[in-house]
């Protein structure tokens, strides 16, 4: 009878959904970015994409995107530079090069990774990253909910994502780094959603124009054991995700060009490996942009050049465990 | 010649490489190529940063081709002393501390008698040290260093046109993020370089 007194005097503890330490109660990491994934598959918007860097460079585009059941159309219409019109069917991506009249083709298979993608890092992200809210603000007229997701380790930059209230669209993104300079923000400067954007419309605009010249991108997918290379120990949190070779452009004879790239879940890197030339490879050093690095290294007989939105060391780390296969 | 051979031709002969004819061309190429010149005048830069180790940003050319006038005239007069110095690739003279080792050769004199500079290059890229915001920001590549790759120093580099391919290629098949939609691919089909 005591004892079940003292069972009624102290309740059972609430039970906590997925107590991860740190991770916002409300949501789990995986929750806000399928949220935020969803939200591009459920809207259609118009607006101004503007993207800009800490080493103060700035780019930006008018974008449409229209949906239609499981068929995603967007166009991206550069403002900046050079003219050019991106377009995107699915994993399917066409860009008009008005200048110099090409008309490229490729399938970009990453686009069609994330429910695969998030299954697979769906423990491992919040392993690396903390995912927090911190407080609102109004972006391009919306109200947004702030959520940071801020690396664990040094190996990776921290993110944080302005979503729109409603919908959960991702409308600013800006990539950390470890002190909290901000590197790279991508936001939306003009948004319209349920603008009258017609699928049909856009898609009939992803035709090759006469006369211009038609690109096929070349990549061939491999494997980086085929290839003959290996990483002596994994960078934490970074896996391979797939590998490609590509043709050198003005150099036939050499053999090609290996990507091999990699992710933890929200950073990429791609480690480019190509035959050493004396001619071509001649500056080893560590170079940054904005939120993206790139570190270029001499291995043997081949030339390495990595490239990731993540911190130096991290590139450091893939440059010293990449190793030909024994 | 494209792009690619007059930029190559202009690295070589600003690192001292070219000799005789070769040297000849390149210096005809500079005089006659406006875009030519100033991609000499940003290798030349960052062979100069490379060497001090400082990150420096290129001055006004009218600044510098003054200051550069009275130094040819000063060295005209050191001449002789200098042939036979530039031949063993000597250390800069008493005196003259923190100058770029080649100001005193032979090469720079002749580089020198070109009428204008024109201002430097935009610079896509630089590398990972010092940060032009914020001063007292902890120096990420230098904290990090336990190994230091070969030959690397704080610097400026030129945008390379193979390296833009190669980014383009990181930004086109490498986008495997969660962010990717809207705000990955849309980041990366704003940023996708110049048309090639």
């Amino acid at each position: 009878m005591v004892g079940f007194a003292a069972a009624q005097v102290t309740a059972p503890p609430l039970p906590q959904p997925a107590a991860v330490q740190g991770s916002y109660p409300e949501r789990s990491v995986a929750d806000w970015l399928t949220r935020m994934h969803e939200a591009s598959r459920l809207r259609s918007y118009v607006g101004t994409f503007v993207v800009s860097s800490n080493n103060g460079g700035m780019s930006s585009s008018r974008i449409w995107h229209a949906c239609a059941g499981d068929q995603q159309v967007e166009r991206v219409e550069s403002l900046t530079g050079p003219p050019r019109s991106t377009f995107r069917r699915n994993e399917e991506v066409v860009t008009f090069l008005p200048e110099s009249r090409v008309f490229r083709v490729e399938r970009r298979e990453s686009l069609g990774l994330f429910p695969n993608l998030l299954k697979s890092y769906e423990a491992s992200i919040p392993e690396f990253y903390e995912a927090r809210r911190v407080g609102g603000g109004r972006v391009a007229g919306f109200d947004t909910e702030v959520v940071e997701l801020a690396p664990k380790d040094n190996l990776r930059f921290g993110y944080r994502i302005w979503s729109e209230k409603k919908s959960g669209l991702v409308v600013k993104l800006q990539t950390m780094d470890a002190e909290g300079n901000v590197l790279e923000q991508a936001a939306f400067s003009e948004l319209q959603f349920d603008a009258p954007v017609r699928i049909d419309k856009l898609s009939r605009m992803m035709a090759a124009p006469e006369g211009w010249r038609i690109e096929k991108a070349e990549a061939l997918k491999t494997s980086a054991a085929a290839e003959g290379w290996q990483l002596r120990a994994s960078v934490a949190g970074f896996q391979p995700i797939t590998c490609y070779k590509r043709p050198v452009a003005g150099a036939p004879a050499s053999g090609g060009t290996l990507q091999w790239i990699f992710s933890d879940g929200l950073a990429a890197v791609s480690l480019f490996v190509e035959a050493y030339d004396r001619q071509r490879h001649v500056q080893e050093g560590l170079f940054s942009s904005g939120a993206t690095q790139t570190l270029t290294r001499r291995i043997q007989d081949w030339w390495l050049t990595a490239v990731g939105e993540v911190p130096p060391q991290t590139l450091k780390a893939f440059a010293q465990s990449l190793e030909r296969r024994k | 010649m494209d792009k690619m051979e007059m930029h190559e031709l202009m690295s070589a002969m600003a690192d001292g490489q070219l000799q005789g004819e070769a040297f000849a061309r390149g210096v005809e190429v500079a005089a006659s190529n406006p875009a030519a010149l100033e991609a000499w005048h940003t290798y030349h830069l960052i062979g100069d940063v490379l060497r001090s180790g400082d990150f420096t940003l290129g001055t006004v050319p009218a600044a510098f081709l003054s200051r550069m006038q009275i130094r040819l005239h000063q060295e005209q007069r050191l001449a002789p002393a200098l042939q036979a110095g530039a031949r063993s690739d000597a250390t800069a003279a008493p005196g003259s501390s923190r100058m770029p080792a080649n100001d005193a050769s032979f090469r720079w004199k002749l580089v020198a008698g070109f009428a204008s500079l024109a201002a430097m290059a935009a610079i896509g890229w630089t590398v990972a040290g010092p940060s032009i915001s914020k001063p007292e920001k902890a120096q990420l590549a230098g904290a990090q260093s336990g190994t230091v790759l070969a030959g690397t120093e704080r610097g400026v580099m030129i945008r390379d046109p193979r390296l833009d391919e190669l980014l383009a290629a990181h930004r086109q098949l490498g986008g495997a993020s969660a962010l990717q939609a809207p705000a990955g691919f849309l980041r990366n089909a704003t940023f996708e370089g110049p048309a090639r």
